[in-house]
């Protein structure tokens, strides 16, 4: 599979992904930082603050995944080579 | 749609291979070609992935007008901790000067002068004596008041919480730091008094 293919695929993928874990962050920080009970409509200061820690926790950890998913796919990836290599 | 078939690790057996095998031969492409996740990983998630503008209305959320740089400045200006406690201390200031003035109004012995305790006061003096009394009080309303202000949401925002308990530990360090310079006893017992204090008032309030 060449680069380019590989690159088409990604900016098709890309906009789902991205509102999928736009979406996904905002339900689970919301579930985290913004207790029930609403006793006004503004932001109190501890709840923006504990909104800034969570996206910036759930991307430094989306960014952490993804690596180590790449790293362990490439490892894969070997591994089936050779398989394949040794078979064919 | 694709789904990702992550194969077993390195150290996986034999059998288990020639299935993962077998399940990449099969997924679905463009071309039949099969995938190869690590490139794919790298331009959706790696370093080869594309700068993009992020709009939340492109992700889901409600359409809205996008703020402008000085328009966030200001607002995170205003809900800074230097300038909430900035609003307490001239609140407090306020406040004070017109207790003060109450208070000295309903004194029977303002304005008297202590050497000649018998002499009706003038008009002057009286009011000189109030607004003295005015001003200590306004000073003091005013750095209770920054204090407080300032405690609370630093420790509001340590927490990353914002119940009632902000307010008793603030009223906690506040009363023991403005008891504490008559001593540990006055201290701990100005701790407890204006927690207790700061209870009530957030028992009201919510």
């Amino acid at each position: 599979m060449d680069p380019m293919k590989a690159q088409q695929l990604a900016a098709e993928l890309e906009v789902e992904m991205m509102a999928d874990m736009y979406n996904r962050m905002t339900s689970a920080c919301h579930k985290k930082c913004v207790p029930p009970h609403y006793k006004e409509a503004e932001l109190s200061k501890g709840e923006a603050v504990c909104l800034d820690r969570c996206v910036a926790k759930y991307l430094d950890l989306h960014e952490r995944l993804g690596r180590k998913l790449t790293e362990l796919s490439v490892q894969d990836e070997e591994v089936m080579r050779k398989a394949a290599a040794g078979t064919g | 749609m694709l789904r990702f078939n992550m194969a077993a690790p390195a150290e996986s057996t034999d059998a288990s291979l020639t299935v993962a095998t077998g399940q990449s031969a099969t997924v679905l492409s463009a071309e039949n070609v099969p995938l190869q996740y690590s490139l794919l990983l790298d331009h959706l998630i790696g370093d080869k992935r594309q700068i993009k503008d992020l709009n939340p209305t492109v992700m889901g959320a409600l359409p809205s007008p996008r703020k402008t740089q000085e328009e966030k400045m200001i607002e995170r200006g205003m809900e800074s901790c230097a300038f909430k406690s900035l609003i307490a201390c001239v609140g407090g200031f306020v406040l004070g000067g017109a207790f003060g003035v109450f208070t000295a109004g309903i004194d029977s012995n303002v304005g008297l002068d202590p050497k000649d305790p018998l002499r009706t006061p003038t008009a002057r003096e009286v009011l000189r004596d109030m607004g003295q009394r005015g001003m200590s009080y306004a000073k003091n309303f005013a750095i209770v008041g920054a204090m407080f202000s300032c405690t609370e949401c630093i420790i509001e925002s340590h927490r990353g919480k914002s119940d009632w308990k902000n307010a008793v530990y603030s009223g906690c360090v506040t009363g023991g730091a403005i008891g504490f310079r008559a001593g540990l006893k006055a201290g701990v017992l100005g701790c407890g008094g204006f927690a207790a204090f700061s209870a009530a008032i957030e028992y009201y309030l919510r």
